[in-house]
């Protein structure tokens, strides 16, 4: 047993190596920084490639190259950087280019305070790239999720070939913390399913019963096509419509109808509790204290964190809903993810809390909101 | 008695001197840059040559830390922050709404890091110079991404340890970005250093008097960043000139020609780049071999001159 004393930054890229991440790539900025420097400790010398690019641009432009050509890749930014990384975001998307992409948020619009926290990325995450097709977005709330979320979001970019986000927020990337890593539960690794040897192979042929095209690499042994335009299953441009139609279907559906299998949350449900607070991100810490003190004060209240932020686990949140009358959401922006916890809400009023001026909600300010 | 002749000579030359600088300011005392910052000096000279008829456009970099927060804020003109790829760009906007709006006699003056001039916004600069337009671009090359903690730039020189070349140093060349921006065949480029603020000064004027693109690229010392005492900027910067590292010269419709110190260095023996390199804690793990391999770089190029 041994306790490491290490920031959200430095846990996202010790995961990330142990997922099997050998490629990394980045271009300065805070509070992302620190991830870069991690990588370059740990990459080289497991014969790892560590880039700084000329531009975000070049950065998520040298993870697609590497991880076409078959490596674990992520790359690590902040919201100006975000931005930049948008087209490449739908060109991993549309190409079914697994990809980790960490964005330590800060607060924005764009250049913000790049030394201020906050969760205002969220939607941009989930609609940043044309098209709109569903990407996965996981939310650490601690340093301790920030090491086995990485974790996921490199076995679930493997598993369905996509880019998978970690929202992660200056608050956790730069708050040192104890953890023991080796008592987490962590998953076993996943890799991307090869295309069989003595099996011909089509760039985005899916196998009967699956939804996920096997995959080889460019450059092997095997004639490999990657587009990011409208393509057919051999992997050429298309303008047939019927085959357009279907390929995006199952990129929308591929993470969709399989959410349920990779929905993170911690339920804290009072069954007598007719409020329940929902909230992810760093503000889960200040609503859990906030949780306990009201319940010490003899209020009832359910609690939920979610970690799944897209696609939205719509019947998991359904369900944890159902059991109250009333879902506070408080996160830190003026309102984004309250926008799918009221579509999904039938009878429940839903209320929100936001703010973004840099600093954190605090237990009082969200026992305050829910008094109200 | 050197320094006097020199001082003697510039007036000769009408030269900018301690003696006829002008004691307008447009930098406010106290603010915000790390002690012995070589953009402080070229920074307050700019400006002071440049005056108040001025809008400055200016990316993410140390000089948006300079500018400050308020109330410490130092600039005394008018100033954009745009997006770090943008700075050509922006300013292109701002001159096209002044020819729109029928003000002349503005300087528009974009004024960026070496990574915002020549990686991330090298783009929008080169757009800007083919393109013709009317602006002056200062780019302070300090030689990585001090900004964020010291990252290597495409203009670290070869062998400088940063962050993120932090055994062996950066494995490349500097990337010539002075060159680079010659090759549009704009009207004027000019290289400068810190260390010599006067030449700086009148390098700016001059460019005042130009229309069209004008580009001006000045080294520009860190103590921080370049792991030196902070009293020693100036003589660390003097060194990279007189070890004919980092030449001082101006390009005029495509004449070169070497200015001030430089030029007075033509035919005479240089101190070795060791000197240069021996100054600085970046340079602590250069081998042999690279210093040979770079003192006889500066000799080829010296040979040429």
């Amino acid at each position: 047993m041994a306790l490491s004393f290490i920031d959200g930054n430095e846990a996202i890229a010790r995961a990330a190596v142990r997922a099997g991440c050998r490629f990394f790539s980045g271009y300065p900025i805070t509070p992302a920084t620190t991830i870069y420097q991690q990588m370059l400790k740990l990459l080289p010398p497991l014969k790892g490639v560590c880039l700084q690019g000329e531009d975000e641009i070049a950065s998520i432009g040298f993870c697609l190259g590497a991880s076409m050509a078959g490596l674990k890749a992520m790359t690590a930014t902040s919201g100006p950087g975000i931005s930049l990384y948008s087209e490449q975001i739908s060109f991993a998307l549309s190409g079914e280019i697994p990809l980790v992409i960490v964005d330590v948020q800060r607060l924005g619009p764009s250049t913000g305070s790049a030394t201020k926290g906050a969760d205002g990325d969220i939607q941009f995450l989930r609609w940043g790239s044309s098209g709109g097709l569903p990407v996965v977005v996981l939310a650490p709330v601690d340093v301790r999720d920030c090491y086995i979320l990485t974790m996921h979001a490199f076995n679930l970019a493997e598993q369905y070939r996509c880019p998978v986000f970690i929202a992660s927020n200056k608050e956790i990337g730069m708050t040192r913390e104890s953890i023991e890593i080796d008592s987490l539960d962590t998953p076993d690794l996943l890799t991307r399913k090869y295309c069989p040897e003595d099996q011909p192979y089509l760039p985005f042929q899916v196998p009967p019963g699956t939804m996920i095209p096997p995959f080889l690499p460019i450059g092997g042994s095997r004639l490999v096509r990657q587009t990011s335009s409208t393509h057919d299953p051999e992997g050429y441009i298309t303008a047939d419509t019927d085959i357009i139609g279907q390929v995006i279907e199952r990129l929308d559906k591929k993470l969709v109808t399989n959410v349920d299998t990779f929905t993170f949350f911690e339920f804290d449900s009072d069954p007598d509790a007719e409020t329940l607070l929902l909230v992810y991100g760093v503000t889960a810490r200040a609503a859990k204290t906030a949780v306990e003190q009201m319940r010490k004060g003899g209020k009832a209240i359910s609690l939920l964190i979610l970690k799944t932020l897209y696609p939205v686990p719509e019947d998991f949140i359904k369900q944890c809903i159902n059991e109250v009358k009333r879902v506070v959401v408080v996160e830190m922006n003026l309102g984004q993810y309250v926008r799918e916890i009221e579509r999904l809400a039938e009878s429940q009023h839903v209320s929100h809390f936001g703010k973004m001026d840099g600093e954190l909600i605090s237990p009082e300010l969200i026992q305050q909101v829910i008094a109200l | 008695m050197d320094r006097l002749k020199i001082i003697k000579k510039n007036i000769m030359e009408k030269k900018t001197t301690i003696l006829n600088l002008t004691e307008e300011e447009f930098v406010h005392s106290g603010n915000r840059a790390c002690s012995g910052c070589g953009l402080s000096i070229i920074y307050r000279m700019g400006l002071k040559a440049l005056g108040k008829n001025t809008i400055l456009v200016v990316p993410p970099s140390c000089l948006t830390v300079l500018q400050g927060l308020y109330p410490v804020a130092s600039t005394k003109l008018p100033c954009v922050n745009v997006t770090f790829a943008s700075t050509g760009a922006a300013a292109t906007g701002v001159r096209g709404a002044m020819k729109a709006l029928k003000k002349e006699n503005v300087n528009v003056v974009a004024w960026a890091g070496d990574g915002g001039t020549g990686d991330i916004g090298i783009q929008a600069l080169s757009g800007a110079c083919e393109r013709g337009e009317d602006i002056i671009y200062i780019c302070y090359d300090n030689e990585a991404y001090m900004n964020t903690g010291v990252q290597r730039s495409g203009t670290t020189p070869q062998g400088v340890l940063t962050t993120t070349t932090p055994i062996k140093g950066k494995l490349q060349e500097k990337k010539d970005v002075p060159a680079i921006i010659a090759a549009h065949g704009i009207g004027y480029v000019a290289t400068a250093s810190a260390a010599y603020p006067l030449d700086f000064y009148d390098k700016v004027k001059k460019a005042m008097t130009i229309s069209g693109p004008r580009y001006i690229h000045v080294h520009t010392p860190c103590p921080p960043g370049w792991s030196f005492d902070t009293r020693f900027t100036i003589k660390v910067g003097k060194l990279a000139v007189k070890s004919g590292l980092f030449d001082l010269y101006e390009i005029e419709d495509g004449e070169f020609q070497l200015t001030g110190e430089s030029k007075r260095l033509v035919g005479k023996e240089k101190p070795p780049v060791t000197d240069y390199f021996n100054s600085q804690g970046r340079f602590k793990s250069l081998d042999a071999e690279l210093v040979k391999k770079v003192q006889e770089r500066v000799d080829a190029k010296w040979a040429k001159y």
